[in-house]
C-alpha cells in the first residue's frame, strides 16, 4: 500500500480532478482565426443538409 | 463543483482545502507513482509499457467493423497494387494527426471537447459535441452490426450476438479504473492481428507486395468511381473525428504529462503500425476474391466475406476472419461508447473519466451505457433502416472531418495553452498539409456519398 499523500504528489497540481474542472479563459481570435472559423460556419451550414439528405435519401430508398 | 460530486467529506486523504483531492486523484496518482519510479530507475521498456494505451487502442480501435468490411472490399476488387502503399500512407497521416492529441492533452490535462468549448465558446464547443455524439451513436449501430454477422458466422442468434456484445460493454465499465478498464481493452484489441494469420492462408505472394509498395501498382482498372470511393474510404476507414476526441481524453485520464510525450508518440506510432499490418493483411486475405473474380458489390458484412473466403482460404482461415470482424466490432464498441462519455461530460462540465464510482459519474457512465443499448436495441428492430445508417455514418464521418481536423490545427497552434509544445513550422506544414487534404478528400467523400450520381 502506498501511503496516499505519495499518491497525490506524483501529480502535477493541473492535474489535481479540481483543477481541470476550472474553465480555461476563452481565447482571443485573430482576425485570420476569426474568418477561419466564419468560413467553418458556412461550411457547417452546408454540410448539415446534406447529411439530413443522405439519411433521409437512404431511408426511402428500398433496402 | 459540488461536495456531493467529488465525494471530498468521504476523502482520508491529505491535502489542501483550497485544492482538495478526490478518489479518481489517488487511482490516478497510483499509476503515476509507477510512471515517476520507472523514469527514476531509467527503465525505459518499463517506462513505454506504463505509457502505452491511447495510442495503440485508437489505432487498433479505427480498425473497426465498417474498416475492415472497407479493406476486404478494396482487396477483393484491386487485389494487391495499388491500395497497400495508399494504405501505409493513409495510417501515417492518422499518426501525424493523433500526434497533436498527445500534446494538446498533456500539455493542457483537457479533453478536446472541453477544451473546444472553452477556448471556442459554446457555439463550436455544442457542435463537436453533437456532431460526435450522434456520429458514434450511428457507428455504434455499425459496430454491432458487424458483431452481429461474426456471430451469424459461428451460428450465434443475432440477439445472443448483439446481447453478449452490450454485457461486455457494459462489463467494460464496470472496472471503474482507467488502468485497468484500458488493459483489458488493450488485450482485447491484440485480437485484431488475427488477419495476419488470415492473410497468410491466401498465400500471398511476396514479390507481389513488394511490387505494389515499390511501384504503387498495379491498378487494374484505372481511374473511375469505385476507384475513387475505395480511396475515399479508405481515407475515412483510417482518420475519423472519434479517435481525436478519445485520445485527447485518454492521455487525461491516463495521466500523462509533458514528460510523457515522447513515450506517448512512440506507442502511437507502434498502435500505427500494428493497426497499419492488420489493414494490410486484410487486403490480402481477401485478395484471392479478386483472383476468384467474386462480384463483392453487394456484400454488407464481414461474415458474407468469411462465408464466401472459405473455399479460398480454408476453414481455419475464414474463421480468423471472422473472429477478427467479431474483435473489431467488439473493440470499437468500447472505444467509441467511451469517446461520447467524454465527449458530453467534457461539455457539459460534469466529471469525466474511468476512475469514477457509478455515484459520482452517472452522466459519464450513463452516456455509453444508454448509447450502447440504443445502438444494439436499433440492430435488433426488424427491418431497421441499417443501410441508411450505415451510409449516414461515412457521410457524416468524412463530411464533418474538415471542421474537427482545423479546430485540432487551431487548438496544437495555441501557445498560451500549448508553450513549448505549441505546433512548430515544420508540424504545421505537415499537418496543415494532412488537414487539407483530408478536409477536401473527406469533403468529396461526404459529397459522392450523398450524391452516387453525380460520378456518373
Amino acid at each position: 500500500m502506498h501511503d496516499p499523500s505519495a499518491l497525490i504528489e506524483a501529480l502535477e497540481p493541473e492535474q489535481l480532478a479540481i483543477a481541470t474542472m476550472r474553465p480555461l479563459p476563452r481565447r482571443k481570435l485573430g482576425k485570420g482565426t476569426l474568418g477561419l472559423l466564419i468560413t467553418l460556419r458556412v461550411y457547417v451550414a452546408m454540410a448539415i443538409p446534406i447529411v439530413v439528405y443522405a439519411f433521409v435519401h437512404a431511408l426511402l430508398t428500398p433496402q | 463543483m459540488t461536495e456531493d460530486t467529488l465525494s471530498l467529506g468521504a476523502s482520508p486523504y491529505p491535502g489542501n482545502p483550497e485544492n482538495p483531492i478526490s478518489l479518481e486523484d489517488v487511482q490516478r496518482g497510483r499509476e503515476r507513482l509507477k510512471v515517476l519510479k520507472a523514469r527514476a530507475a531509467k527503465n525505459s521498456l518499463r517506462l513505454l509499457w506504463l505509457l502505452a494505451g491511447p495510442g495503440v487502442l485508437v489505432m487498433l480501435g479505427e480498425n473497426d467493423g465498417p474498416s475492415m468490411v472497407s479493406y476486404a472490399t478494396t482487396g477483393a476488387t484491386y487485389g494487391i497494387g495499388f491500395f497497400v502503399p495508399f494504405i501505409l500512407l493513409t495510417f501515417l497521416m492518422a499518426y501525424g494527426v493523433q500526434e497533436m492529441t498527445i500534446r494538446l492533452g498533456a500539455a493542457t490535462h483537457r479533453g478536446h471537447s472541453e477544451l473546444i468549448f472553452q477556448r471556442f465558446g459554446p457555439f463550436w464547443g455544442y457542435f463537436a459535441m453533437a456532431d460526435l455524439v450522434f456520429g458514434n451513436l450511428l457507428t455504434l449501430v455499425t459496430e454491432f452490426i458487424a458483431i452481429q454477422a461474426g456471430g451469424l458466422y459461428f451460428g450465434v442468434a443475432p440477439w445472443l450476438s448483439v446481447a453478449i456484445g452490450s454485457a461486455l460493454v457494459f462489463g467494460s465499465m464496470a472496472f471503474r479504473r482507467y488502468v485497468t478498464w484500458e488493459r483489458t481493452l488493450l488485450g482485447l484489441a491484440a485480437f485484431n492481428i488475427l488477419f495476419v494469420p488470415a492473410a497468410l492462408y491466401a498465400h500471398p505472394d511476396g514479390a507481389a507486395l513488394g511490387h505494389a509498395l515499390a511501384t504503387w501498382g498495379p491498378l487494374t482498372g484505372g481511374f473511375n468511381k469505385v476507384f475513387l470511393t475505395l480511396v475515399l474510404a479508405n481515407i475515412g476507414a483510417t482518420v475519423t473525428p472519434w479517435m481525436i476526441f478519445f485520445q485527447q481524453s485518454a492521455v487525461v485520464d491516463k495521466g500523462m504529462t509533458r514528460a510523457d510525450v515522447p513515450q506517448g508518440r512512440m506507442e502511437t506510432g507502434i498502435g500505427t503500425v500494428l493497426a497499419a499490418v492488420a489493414a494490410v493483411a486484410t487486403v490480402v486475405a481477401a485478395a484471392p476474391l479478386f483472383a476468384a473474380h467474386v462480384d463483392v458489390s453487394r456484400f454488407s458484412s464481414g461474415a458474407d466475406f468469411a462465408s464466401a473466403l472459405r473455399p479460398l482460404l480454408g476453414t481455419t482461415g475464414a474463421t480468423l476472419f471472422a473472429l477478427g470482424i467479431l474483435e473489431a466490432g467488439l473493440v470499437a464498441a468500447m472505444t467509441i461508447s467511451t469517446s461520447s462519455s467524454y465527449s458530453l461530460a467534457e461539455t457539459l462540465s460534469a466529471r469525466h473519466s474511468l476512475n469514477l464510482t457509478f455515484t459520482t459519474g452517472r452522466l459519464f457512465y450513463g452516456t455509453a451505457i444508454g448509447s450502447t443499448l440504443v445502438a444494439a436495441g436499433i440492430v435488433l428492430i426488424p427491418h431497421a433502416p441499417l443501410l441508411a445508417m450505415t451510409l449516414t455514418v461515412n457521410v457524416i464521418a468524412t463530411l464533418l472531418m474538415a471542421p474537427a481536423l482545423l479546430l485540432l490545427l487551431l487548438l496544437a497552434n495555441d501557445r498560451e495553452i500549448m508553450g513549448d509544445l505549441a505546433n512548430g513550422r515544420w508540424a504545421n506544414l505537415a499537418g496543415g498539409t494532412i488537414v487539407i487534404a483530408i478536409a477536401v478528400v473527406g469533403a468529396c467523400y461526404g459529397v459522392i456519398t450523398a450524391f452516387p450520381r453525380l460520378l456518373g
